[in-house]
C-alpha cells in the first residue's frame, strides 16, 4: 500500500487478559493521517488499557498494533517513542525536580544531537507551548495548567507521527480548556501531527475530534462523527443508561 | 550563585593541594592530602551512580579491581604506572559493563542487595586466588625513584580531573538523562531513552573514575590487600555524600574532606572510627538532611529573601 492511503495506525484484533479479566476484546481500529480521533468510553470501559496497549506499555494478548506499516506489538516504549509514536501521562506527567526548560532538553536531547539545531528545536516547541515565561520554574512548583501543557510539550519535543494524548484538560477551567484545545488544533495544523485523545470533558471531546471511537466493557460499541456519535442510540444509552 | 563560588573553591583548593604536593612532597601532610583526594573520588564516584537513583555498595569491589589491575601488571609485567592507570579504568569499566547489564534492571533496595553481593564476592574471590596474594594481598607498587617527587600531585591532578569531568557529564544532556530515570522512569521511556542502556553506562562511567582511584591506593600505600577493599569503603563513600550533601558535585568533596581530617584525629580508636562513620550517617541525616552544601544553599536563599525583602 502507497504510504499516503495506509493509515498511521491500526489496531488489528487487539486483546488485552489481567489474569481472569479481559480488559479489551477483539478491539481492531485505524487512525488515519491527520486526524484527530478521540476515544471515550465509561469508566472501567477499557480506553486507559487500550492507551497503554498502543504506546506499548501493556502487551498485547492477542492481536497486533500496527504503525507506519510495521508490526509495533513487541517494540520496546523508547523504541516506538524514537519511531514517533509518543504519549503523555494522566498523573506523575513530569519530571518534577527538573525545570521546564531541562524537561523539555531531556526530551529533544534523544532525538536531535546537534547543539544548536536542538535548541532551536526547543524554542519552537517553548513557543507554540506557551512556556516561556515559566522556564526556569522547577515542575513540580508550576500551576496546574502549565503541568498539563508541559506533559504534552515533553511528549512533542520528538515532533511524533501519531501523539496519544491521555485526559491533557483535566482540572482545566474554561479558559484553559480553550486555550488547550487550540494548541492540539495547531500541532496539526502546523506540524501535521495525528493525534489520538482520551478525554472525559465530551464538550471539548466533541469540539475537537474528527471522529470518535467508544468503548464499552472493553469493547468496541461504536465509531462516528461527533454528530453521529452523540445520535447513537447504542451509545447514548452505555453513556447514560436506558431512557424509560 | 553559591553554587559557581564551591566550583572555585574546589579549584582553588585543587591547585593548593598539587602546589602543596610539589613544594614538600615527602611531608606528612602530603599524605593526609592523598587520602582526601581519594575520599573526594570515592564520594563522587558513588554519588554519580545515585544520579540514576541507584546505591552502589559494589562501588568498593571497583575500587578493588582499580587497585589490583594496577597491583598485577605492575608487580608481574613491570608496567609504568601511567599504563597501569589507563588498564586499571579499562577493567574498572568491563566489569561495571557486563555487572550493570546483568544487574541495572533491578533498582532500588534489591540493586543495593545485589551490589553489596558483589562487593563481598570480589573481596572472597581475592582471597581465594592465589595469583593475587591471596589474604596477604600485592606488595610492591613503586613508581620510579626520578618520578616519585611528581608522584603525590600527579594522583591529585588526575582525580581531581576526573572528579570534573563526572560533574562536567552530570551538567551535560546525558546527566540531565540520569536525573530524568531517577525522576520518573516511565517518562524517560516514553521520550525515547533507552533505561537500561542509559543505567549501564552512568555505572560504567562511575566505575571507571573509581578504579583510576583504586590503582593510585595501590601506589599510594604500596600494597593491595583484600582487607582494603571491603565494603565499607562504599559506607564511607556514602558517609562524605550524606555529610557534604548530594546536590551538588561539590558535597561529597567537602564531606571527604572534612572525613577525612577527623580521622587522622581518631586513627587510635582503631575499630570505633567505623561506629564514627556510622554516626556521622546518622546524625547528618537528622541534622542536615541536604548535607552541609544544602544547608549553605538554603540560608544563602533565606539571606538573600531577607535582603530583598528588607530593601522592598
Amino acid at each position: 500500500m502507497p504510504a499516503e492511503t495506509q493509515p498511521l495506525f491500526a489496531a488489528e484484533g487487539i486483546t488485552k487478559r489481567f489474569g481472569g479479566l479481559v480488559a479489551v476484546s477483539d478491539v481492531s481500529f485505524e487512525i488515519s493521517r491527520g486526524e484527530i480521533l478521540g476515544l471515550i468510553g465509561p469508566n472501567g470501559a477499557g480506553k486507559s488499557t487500550i492507551f497503554n496497549l498502543i504506546s506499548g506499555f501493556y502487551r498485547v494478548t492477542r492481536g497486533r498494533t500496527v504503525f507506519q506499516g510495521q508490526d509495533v506489538s513487541s517494540l520496546p516504549i523508547w523504541k516506538l517513542a524514537r519511531i514517533g509514536l509518543a504519549r503523555t501521562f494522566q498523573h506523575d506527567s513530569l519530571l518534577k525536580g527538573m525545570t521546564v526548560r531541562d524537561n523539555i532538553l531531556v526530551a529533544t536531547t534523544q532525538f536531535i544531537r546537534n547543539p544548536a539545531e536542538r535548541e532551536k528545536r526547543m524554542s519552537e516547541t517553548i513557543d507554540i507551548m506557551g512556556l516561556g515565561e515559566v522556564l526556569d520554574e522547577k515542575a513540580s512548583n508550576l500551576p496546574h495548567g502549565h503541568q498539563r501543557i508541559l506533559s504534552i510539550a515533553i511528549a512533542f519535543s520528538g515532533r511524533p507521527a501519531l501523539l496519544c494524548l491521555d485526559e491533557p484538560l483535566t482540572g482545566f477551567n474554561q479558559t484553559e480548556v480553550l486555550g488547550g484545545l487550540d494548541i492540539i488544533r495547531r500541532l496539526r495544523e502546523e506540524f501535521a501531527t495525528t493525534v489520538l485523545i482520551v478525554e472525559h470533558n465530551m464538550r471539548a471531546v466533541m469540539s475537537l475530534c474528527d471522529r470518535i471511537l467508544v468503548l464499552h466493557h472493553g469493547k468496541l460499541l461504536g465509531s462516528g462523527s461527533p454528530e453521529e456519535v452523540q445520535n447513537d442510540p447504542a451509545i447514548i444509552e452505555a453513556y447514560l443508561g436506558k431512557s424509560e | 550563585m553559591l553554587f559557581d563560588k564551591l566550583n572555585l573553591l574546589f579549584l582553588a583548593t585543587v591547585a593548593a593541594s598539587v602546589a602543596y604536593c610539589l613544594a614538600v612532597p615527602g611531608a606528612f601532610f602530603v599524605q593526609v592530602i592523598l587520602w582526601a583526594t581519594l575520599a573526594a573520588t570515592l564520594g563522587a564516584g558513588i554519588r554519580f551512580v545515585m544520579l540514576v537513583g541507584e546505591l552502589n555498595i559494589g562501588t568498593s569491589a571497583f575500587y578493588g579491581i582499580g587497585g589490583y589491575t594496577a597491583a598485577y601488571l605492575t608487580t608481574a609485567y613491570g608496567l609504568p604506572f601511567g599504563v597501569a592507570l589507563v588498564a586499571a579504568g579499562i577493567a574498572g569499566g568491563l566489569v561495571a559493563a557486563v555487572f550493570g547489564y546483568a544487574t541495572m534492571r533491578t533498582s532500588g533496595a534489591y540493586f543495593m542487595l545485589i551490589s553489596f553481593a558483589f562487593a563481598e564476592i570480589f573481596r572472597m574471590l581475592v582471597v581465594e586466588s592465589d595469583f593475587l596474594g591471596g589474604n596477604n594481598g600485592i606488595i610492591g607498587l613503586f613508581v620510579s625513584v626520578e618520578y616519585e617527587p611528581y608522584f603525590a600531585a600527579t594522583v591529585v591532578a588526575i582525580l581531581a580531573t576526573l572528579i570534573s569531568a563526572l560533574a562536567v557529564i552530570e551538567n551535560s544532556s546525558l546527566g540531565k538523562s540520569f536525573i530524568a530515570i531517577r525522576e520518573r522512569e516511565e517518562i524517560a521511556r516514553s521520550v525515547g531513552i533507552n533505561v537500561l542502556a542509559i543505567r549501564v553506562l552512568c555505572l560504567v562511567i562511575s566505575s571507571v573514575v573509581i578504579a583510576v582511584a583504586g590503582a593510585c591506593s595501590g601506589f599510594i600505600t604500596h600494597l593491595v590487600t583484600p582487607n582494603d577493599y571491603t565494603f565499607m569503603i562504599a559506607v564511607f563513600a556514602l558517609a562524605y555524600v550524606k555529610l557534604g550533601g548530594e546536590e551538588h558535585p561539590t558535597g561529597p568533596i567537602l564531606g571527604a574532606i572534612l572525613l577525612t581530617l577527623a580521622a587522622q584525629y581518631l586513627i587510635s580508636f582503631g575499630a570505633y572510627q567505623q561506629v564514627f562513620f556510622g554516626t556521622v550517617i546518622a546524625v547528618a541525616m537528622i541534622l542536615l538532611p541536604q548535607g552541609i552544601t544544602g544547608r549553605l544553599r538554603d540560608l544563602v536563599r533565606l539571606t538573600a529573601k531577607r535582603t530583598a525583602r528588607d530593601a522592598g
